[in-house]
């Protein structure tokens, strides 16, 4: 056991070991940093930056999902600054593809809904970038609509470091960015994929779905992930 | 077997008569099979093929034991990297502000109008490939091109054209 040493957030003082998150230490806290692609268990990649926080002495927002304890840090999570930005990234995520809650499997169950409201964001200032994309309806029980990501990345963690199967990763970079299955192939037709549903449960939003699901009836059993991820680590 | 995985393994045979194949085998050999040489090993292939062919790709990602949706994506995240023929000569232009304000448009426009091809594409005898950059570091020299290799600076229009014409030999 290493010895715990004192780093400050939000002006409270709190005893933290090496090798800890921010972002773990927040929640272990009770201080609240909305999160999009943090996952219980799955390895952190900061990609939404929402946990974003500021570190005395660095000049630009750190990611707190990835952002390690160290001595004499002292971290603000609430301020104005931050807020503001968090409000502006949910906007982008919103008018980035095609998030019409109203007609979408996930309507009252998803993560992007849920922060917008905690937010605050209750109209768009940007335009709507509305690239008609692709949905893949060819795996013969799930289905996977590029209109709803938002490139969390969870899905693609979640098959390679829990079910190992590696089926979905990302191809391209910025706008042109995608889910890809296999070789870019049509997700039925993928070798890797071995049907668990993994992908399905971990997805924050109804990008996707199972198809036994209909409109606002979607079900993800994400305790599931995170008490497999959990004992999994206790047994190993 | 399905008609398609025949159709597979049809690319796949031809690709191992090809005589670049071999040296692709002994590149990977040389790496001892090590997923974490996956781009070394990408360069080597595109050095060798001009452009990655979809067998050579599913062939590295086999020999290193990697997942096809990591190759497929380390391929199309790095500029360098092409899944399309890039053609015989080609001509990258940059396309940063630098190069922008200097005329960099008026130069694409040009090639537009005399080879009928726009960024990222190629000409229908495989001859010429355009491409663009959005910077090449070297805002001094505004606007840049790269043509076969070799850097064109701070040059216009007129000037261009006829120095392109000279190294892809002439007609479109």
């Amino acid at each position: 056991m290493k010895p715990p040493f004192p780093i400050e957030i939000d002006g409270k003082v709190i005893q933290v070991t090496e090798g800890q998150t921010v972002l773990e230490v927040c929640q272990a806290n009770g201080i609240d940093i909305p999160v999009m692609c943090h996952f219980e268990g799955l390895p952190d990649v900061g990609a939404c930056r929402l946990c974003l926080v500021e570190l005395k002495g660095v000049p630009k927002l750190l990611p707190a999902c990835t952002l390690r304890v160290a001595p004499n840090q002292v971290i603000n999570t609430q301020t104005e600054k931050i807020k503001k930005y968090r409000k502006m990234i949910v906007e982008a995520l919103f008018c980035e593809r095609d998030h019409v809650c109203a007609i979408c499997v996930a309507n009252g169950n998803c993560e992007l809904q849920d922060l917008a409201k905690k937010v605050g964001v209750d109209h768009m200032r940007f335009p709507d970038i509305l690239q008609p994309l692709e949905l893949d309806a060819s795996h013969p029980y799930f289905v996977i609509d590029h209109n709803r990501c938002i490139m969390c990345t969870r899905c693609v963690r979640v098959c390679a470091e829990v079910e190992g199967a590696h089926n979905f990763d990302i191809k391209n970079r910025s706008y042109k960015v995608r889910i890809i299955s296999d070789f870019n192939q049509p997700w039925g037709e993928s070798k890797t994929c071995t049907s668990c549903g993994k992908c399905v449960a971990v997805c924050p939003v109804g990008a996707l779905w199972s198809k036994s699901s209909y409109q606002g009836k979607i079900e993800k059993k994400k305790e599931a992930i995170c008490d497999l991820i959990r004992k999994r680590k206790v047994n190993v | 077997m399905t008609k398609k995985d025949n159709q597979k393994d049809e690319a796949m045979q031809q690709l191992m008569k090809d005589p670049r194949f071999k040296l692709l085998t002994a590149v990977i050999k040389k790496n001892q099979n090590q997923s974490d040489t996956l781009i070394q090993i990408l360069h080597q292939a595109q050095n060798l093929f001009g452009y990655l062919p979809m067998p050579v790709i599913k062939y590295i990602a086999e020999a290193l034991s990697l997942p096809p949706s990591q190759v497929y994506g380390v391929v199309t995240f790095y500029n360098f990297f092409s899944l399309k023929q890039k053609g015989e000569h080609t001509c990258l232009v940059c396309t940063g502000t630098a190069c922008y304000v200097k005329g960099a448009e008026k130069i694409l426009a040009a090639i537009h109008e005399k080879y009928g091809i726009k960024p990222d594409e190629t000409t229908q005898d495989n001859k010429f490939g355009l491409q663009i950059a959005r910077c090449l570091g070297a805002c001094g020299l505004a606007p840049v091109a790269v043509v076969d290799n070799e850097v064109v600076s701070k040059v216009r229009v007129e000037d261009f054209m006829p120095i392109l014409e000279k190294k892809i030999g002439g007609k479109p």
